[in-house]
């Protein structure tokens, strides 16, 4: 009884550093890989974005009290190359398209995110995509945000088998202005 | 075993829990997070994070940043949330004249200093966090919510946890065998 529980000890203690150092080594070398293949400056091409304000009144749109909410919605292209964020401890990509834009005086700044996917496999990671509609109905914190300009960007995260984990953004970008209400009498001018 | 012997097994022990308990506490004050080391415990983030994965948090940051993956308390709910940043507005709260109701419990903000409100999304759920707010709130707040960003990530390690927690027989049967090996442990 009493050597086997030491022995016991001794095993899993010996299992235990075995874990660290090769979770540290998996983690270390995907890191040094992945600063080879200068994955902060791959690029991406927004194109052709078409956006549609439209009014909500419920909840689930950022709507209180039955007040109209602008809601904005996309459609783009994207062409994009992702496939040098994949390595042996890469387990999934998020990548995500923003618009950051300026509100009024006291809200000085707004990012907001339009579309993302969830990557797992290397070859899902050449994206080439026409006429994409966004994920999610856009509103402000503000009621209205129509004629506002935003830029948009691809951005990504990176989530390890083991380790940190890793944000960063595609090379290029797409300025965009926010339309008028669709539908709405001033919209003509 | 005399008294001696059992008194310096207890000494040990006592010295065990403190240094865990010395590290936890420091842990918290360099990452700045009251709870720097936090088990997934729920699905909502799945493929990234599943059930027992071990994430490590930072809240040294001023603000967090769109697509980051955050912790973050809800007022009147225990359980935290780990789910990711999609929306932050920086917002300049306006003075207010109007006198505060004594009931109210909303902390109060500085007039002037730039707040980020953020809107919260789980990666495997259809929908954003609007439901999971507290009644009446449609955004978090950066100072007043957030616990931290995850930065590091163990897979797995962390299911002792969840069976101690939800699965009674198993923590009596490890807190058994802890006893059992006190006893029997001989210098």
């Amino acid at each position: 009884m009493f050597s086997a529980l030491q022995r016991f000890q001794g095993i899993s203690s010996n299992v235990i550093t075995a874990a660290i150092w090769i979770s540290l080594f998996v983690a270390l070398s995907s890191y040094a890989q992945l600063y080879l293949n200068e994955f902060r400056s791959l690029p991406a091409v927004i194109d052709h974005v078409k956006a549609v304000t439209t009014l909500k009144y419920s909840r689930g749109f950022g709507s209180r009290n039955r007040e109209p909410k602008e809601n904005s919605r996309i459609a783009f292209d994207l062409t994009a190359d992702i496939s040098d964020l994949f390595n042996w401890n890469t387990k999934q990509v998020f990548v995500y398209l923003t618009a950051e834009y300026e509100g009024q005086p006291s809200i000085p700044a707004n990012k907001v995110t339009f579309w993302n996917k969830i990557i797992t496999k290397k070859e899902d990671a050449v994206l080439n995509l026409q006429k994409e509609r966004s994920s999610f109905s856009v509103w402000d914190v503000e009621d209205s945000f129509r004629q506002r300009n935003a830029s948009l960007k691809l951005e990504w995260n990176i989530q390890p088998h083991v380790g940190l984990l890793l944000w960063g953004e595609n090379k290029g970008s797409y300025e965009l202005t926010f339309p008028e209400v669709k539908g709405s009498s001033s919209a003509s001018t | 075993m005399n008294l001696r012997q059992q008194l310096i097994q207890g000494l040990n022990i006592a010295m065990v829990v403190c240094s865990a308990f010395m590290f936890w506490k420091g842990l918290a004050l360099v990452t700045g997070s009251s709870s720097p080391i936090v088990v997934v415990l729920s699905g909502s983030m799945e493929p990234a994070f599943q059930r027992g994965d071990i994430l490590f948090l930072w809240n040294r940051n001023q603000y967090v940043d769109v697509g980051d993956i955050v912790v973050y308390n809800i007022k009147e709910k225990e359980i935290p949330i780990v789910h990711r940043v999609m929306r932050e507005h920086k917002v300049i709260p306006e003075v207010k004249t109007k006198k505060r109701s004594a009931r109210s419990k909303k902390p109060v903000h500085e007039p002037g200093k730039v707040r980020q409100l953020l809107l919260t999304k789980g990666d495997n759920n259809p929908t954003d966090d609007l439901p999971l707010y507290a009644y009446g709130q449609t955004y978090l707040d950066r100072e007043d919510d957030i616990v931290g960003k995850v930065m590091g990530y163990i897979p797995k390690l962390g299911y002792v946890t969840i069976l101690i927690t939800e699965n009674v027989y198993f923590k009596y049967a490890l807190l058994g065998l802890l006893g059992l090996s006190t006893l029997l442990q001989k210098e």
